[in-house]
Order: C-alpha cells, then structure tokens, then sequence
C-alpha cells in the first residue's frame, strides 16, 4: 500500500530572469513504511518537492495524497507529518521536554501525559538527560536529536527530513543517519528524506529518486540506480568517485574514442557515451601502455589513481590487494594498460544521454 | 584609546545641553541671563515654585499616562502588523506604504485629528492624545519590528505550523515571545516619541486637566520675561524619570532569545 501519492507536481517562481520552474510534473509514490530519498544537485527541486508535501509551499498544480486523502490545498497541520529541518528549527524559549511535547500539546494531549511521551522519545535518540535545558546550551548534534524526537514524540502518517545532517559535521551526520534509519524503521513510519549527498542518500534509502532540474531523473533501489543508471546524469551524480562518461562510437565491437579503445563484444555501432564505474576499470603497470598515472591517492584499503589516457582523463578504483600485487607502489608518471569490463559498462545514447 | 575618547566626546555632546538645563535650573532670577556655563549662586527655589506656576503633577502624570497609552496601542497594532510584513510575499512593499505616511508633517492632521476627536468626544482628553499618538506611532514600532521578526529563522514558524498551528497562534505562542526584545524596543520609542509631542498635545488637549508636560513647559514663555530657570526645573523633573525608564530598559534592548534557535 502506497502512503503517499505524489502526482503531476508543478512550481515555478519569479526569479529576475523570469519565471523558473523548479518542479517539474514530479509524480512518486512512497509504499508504506518506506524510506524515500530525494537526492539531486542544488536547485534541482528536492527542498521544494519536500515543502509541498509538508504544506510550506503550495503547488501550481498537481496532486499530494497522504494515506489516502487528498491534501493538496490543506493546511501543513491538517497533514498528519512530523518534519525535521536542516537548522533544527527548535523553539530557543523552551526547554528540550516542551519543545518535544510542543506538537502533543498543540493537539490537546495532557501536559502530564506530553511530559511523559516526551520523556520516552527523549530516551529514543539518548538525550534524557538534557531535558531541562535550553536549546541554546546544547550542540548542533544534540539540537539535531531534539528535532528528531520532537518528530517522533506523535505517530504520524509521514516524517519529512529536509537535509537533516547538513550542518553537523563527518563523523556525527554518519553516526546520525543510521540512527535516523533504524528509529524509522523502528517506528514503521514511511519517510521522505532529502539531501544533497549521494552517499547518505545510497546508504539509507530504501527507494532512491534522483531528480534533475525539477524533474524525476531516475526512481528505485539505490542498487537499481548504481547498478543501471537509467541515464547519463545518474551515473555521472551517484556514486564516488564519479563514473567516468566518455563520447566516442560504436564500431565492429569496439568503442572509439580520442586515443581510447575498448572492447564491447556484441554492441551495436553508432555513437554512444559510454560509462565506467572507477572499481570497472582496469588498470596495471605496463611500459608500454597507453596510459599515464597523474594522481595517486590511497584511501586504507584502496586506491584511486587519476590516469590520462588520449584525450581522456579517467577515475580508476583499485584495491590495495591488487596493487601490491604489482610489486610496487604506483607513482605520478608510471606508464600503466587500461582496460574496462565490458560486461559492466553503461552505454548511453549520444545525443539524448539515455541509457540503450 | 581611541574607541574610549570617542564615546567620551559624544558622552559630552549628550550630556551637555542637560548638565546646562541643571546650571539654569539652580540658578536664581538674576543670574540665569548672564550667560555663564556655571552658576554664581546656587539656589533650589526653582524647583519649588515651578509647582506654584504650572500644575507640573497632573501634566507628568498625562505626559506618562498618553505616552504609556501610546506605546501600549502602538506596539499592540504594530507587532502583528510587522509579522506580516517580514513574513508574507510583498510584506516589504505594505512596510514602505506605511512607513510613507510617517514622511508627511504632522501637521496637515491637525485639523482633520481635531474635528474627528471633537466628533468622538475625544478634544481636551488624555484618551485622545492616547489614540493620535499611538496611531501616528505605527509605521515607526512596525518598522523597528519588522527587523525583528526577520532575525527570527522562518523555519522557526514553519515547525510551529507542522506542529499543529494556526498562523495566529505561531504568532502568539512561537513568534511573540522571541519577539519581545523587540516588543520593549518598540514600546520604549514609541514612549519617547510620544512623551515629547508638543505639536498635537497643543492643539488637541489645551485644558489644564489635560495639558501634557511639554506644553507645560511652554507656559514659562510669558509676553514680558522668560522663567528660564523655572523652565530648566521643570524639564529636569520631566526628563528624569524617561532616563530612568530608559537605563533600567537598556538590557532588553540587548541580545535577544534567537541564540540557539537554529545554527
């Protein structure tokens, strides 16, 4: 059963340059119990998707649907949805207790009653402790579970994240994202999360939809997206390090490109972008080869180098394992072979960028 | 060095034209037109026989009543008025619509302000002073509130709207109370600006039952002579309690309660 139905959703804005369309006839379902991530770059319309559903901004047309009805035109408050804001949004005049009982009290439950559910969402995200406090005397991390909790404190039909991890920094927002993950799924509360950070996103999600210039790029499991990225935008936006997109031509089972040619039995010829993941292709020392290291980065267990090959320059994956099988250590300037596997490579249609 | 001779001199400037209202004030008849910064003699009559010349008490007392309903009616229509300003689409095209009217001299009012409160039953009454000046003090408190509103993150209403309210009790339970710093700014300008009308307290409140302190002060000017030193008494008398009110209020005015609303 689908919790949330999005449909057809449209807005622009007046900017100086006219009126832009952020949203672009976005439609998305979220089954229940799910955790849906918007990802995108910024501008792309994740935030504003986000705030539609809340009720923040209205849509210029389309349709949202929250457990069956219709709530398009309703008020944020008439929507059932707990939402936890990128910069907290806490209620700095209130203790941490009051400010996760705010939305109980609102709704008429018992000051006794509020106090104690308060407690036991408190005690959820670990920060019983700090509930006599101010927001103020507390960290960005601690601020953060205050919001969480003031969202899980209800059961509502929705919880809304809008980048609810970008201001902490590296080590918390890892931290808190798998927390963030297990209370939703503790909770068995669908979600619909937004950020710019494809990684945060591949990790939580259970459906990942990624959107480009207002518009739905690709929707699915993060495995779906990475293993066959519908289009030259998804495979350039997820995934770290980047794929790496070459333009060139199909032709008698190879592909051409500006100094680069791959083998890609079976494929038929025209032209075609092709796209390799950094773990696809390979790389090994060889004097003789085509290619030329330029940058070498060891990150632990493994090592990106940076390899230009023609006119092309490449993101290859390779694990410390492997290289020390080499029987040296790669340096800047080593002559190196590069190949990909084919069975792995992404061919999109030249001029439109979708995938054949 | 140089911030500390700074606010030295400019303390001079402030306090100049006060330390000699108090030389004017101490002085006897004789000696107030002769023109020295300090006084010969000193005497503390003036003080005295200013309540003999004027009824100082009732014009303090309407001076604070009319500036206290002033500020009160001001900041009450202004508060909400400035949430709306700061916070819907074309908010700061109504603030300047309603800052223009404050441009126009007070003066092209009077007559319209004069007939309306004779209509109302309102001339020769505090009440009406109370209306005029909180009134004409709007587009100033709404101003100043308007900058208010806008240091408290939106995101701060949106919360309280998913959280289950209506935008009029955002306003009340969320907005309101990290507003008041700016609440008490507004009242203590409003108080200011309204404790030193001269222009309709003269026109419209002209019995000695609701003459104000500044028209007060302009009874010393007879046809013949001038009682400077009466004059100087009486506006010491009425200007200290306002800077009392205003160095008691100062903390209010500093900092505010968004610290640690959001990062």
């Amino acid at each position: 059963m689908n919790i949330v139905d999005i449909a057809d959703l449209t807005k622009s804005f007046d900017t100086s340059g006219g009126r832009t369309t952020v949203v672009d006839r976005i439609s998305l379902t979220l089954p229940q119990g799910s955790l849906t991530v918007l990802v995108g770059p910024s501008g792309c319309g994740k935030s504003t998707t986000l705030r539609i559903v809340a009720g923040l901004e209205s849509a210029d047309s389309g349709t949202v649907h929250i457990g069956g009805r219709d709530v398009t035109t309703a008020t944020p408050r008439e929507r059932d949805v707990a939402m936890v804001f990128q910069n907290y949004a806490l209620y700095p005049h209130l203790s941490v207790e009051r400010n996760i009982s705010f939305p109980l009290r609102n709704s008429g439950v018992a000051k006794d009653v509020a106090a104690q559910r308060a407690r036991q969402a408190a005690e959820r995200v670990g920060i019983t402790a700090l509930l006599d406090r101010k927001p103020r005397q507390l960290s960005g991390g601690q601020q953060q579970r205050v919001a969480i909790a003031r969202a899980l404190v209800r059961t509502p039909a929705l919880f809304l994240f809008d980048e609810p991890l970008s201001n902490l920094d590296a080590k918390l927002r890892v931290e808190l994202r798998s927390e963030i993950r297990a209370l939703q799924q503790d909770s068995g509360i669908t979600a619909l999360y937004v950020t710019h950070d494809q990684e945060e996103a591949m990790t939580i999600a259970d459906q990942l939809v990624v959107l480009d210039a207002g518009t739905v790029a690709q929707a699915g499991t993060p495995e779906e997206l990475y293993r066959r990225p519908a289009n030259t935008f998804v495979a350039g936006f997820i995934g770290s390090p980047s794929t790496n997109l070459l333009t060139g031509t199909l032709d008698d089972g190879h592909f051409v490109a500006d100094g680069v040619r791959f083998g890609l039995p079976g494929a038929a010829d025209g032209a075609v972008t092709l796209g390799v993941r950094p773990e696809d292709l390979i790389v090994r020392p060889d004097d003789a080869g085509t290619g030329t290291l330029e940058i070498v980065e060891l990150l632990g267990p493994r090592y990106v180098l940076i390899v230009t090959v023609g006119g092309h320059r490449l993101t290859a994956v390779v694990e410390a394992a492997t290289v020390a099988s080499w029987g040296r250590s790669p340096v800047p300037g080593d002559r190196v072979a590069v190949d990909i596997r084919a069975d792995r490579a992404h061919l999109f249609d030249a001029a439109t960028g979708r995938r054949l | 060095m140089k911030a500390r001779l700074t606010i030295a001199v400019a303390l001079v400037i402030a306090l100049l034209p006060v330390a000699y209202l108090l030389s004017l004030a101490v002085r006897p008849a004789d000696d107030v037109l002769n023109s020295s910064l300090l006084p010969n003699t000193w005497t503390w009559q003036n003080f005295v026989r200013v309540f003999d010349t004027i009824d100082l008490t009732t014009m303090l007392a309407n001076s604070w009543i009319s500036a206290t309903g002033a500020a009160v009616l001001a900041v009450a229509v202004a508060t909400p008025a400035a949430y709306v300003t700061a916070r819907r689409t074309g908010g700061d095209r109504l603030l300047s619509v309603l800052l223009a009217s404050y441009c126009a001299p007070p003066i092209v009012a009077i007559i319209p302000l004069f007939f309306a409160l004779r209509y109302a039953g309102l001339t020769n009454n505090v009440g009406g002073l109370v209306l005029v000046n909180g009134i004409a003090s709007v587009p100033v408190a709404a101003w100043l509130l308007d900058g208010f509103v806008r240091r408290i993150p939106v995101e701060i209403d949106e919360a309280a709207a998913v959280d289950g309210l209506t935008p009029a009790r955002v306003f009340a339970k969320v907005v309101l109370p990290l507003l008041w710093p700016g609440v008490v700014a507004a009242l203590l300008v409003v108080f200011f600006l309204s404790y030193n009308d001269f222009l309709f307290a003269v026109y419209l409140a002209v019995t000695k039952e609701s003459q104000t302190l500044t028209v007060g002060l302009s009874l010393f000017q007879g046809d013949r002579n001038v009682q400077f030193g009466q004059q100087a008494a009486a506006g010491l008398l009425g200007i200290a309690p306002v800077y009392v009110l205003a160095l008691a209020a100062q903390r209010y005015l500093v900092g505010g309660l968004t610290t640690g609303a959001v990062k």
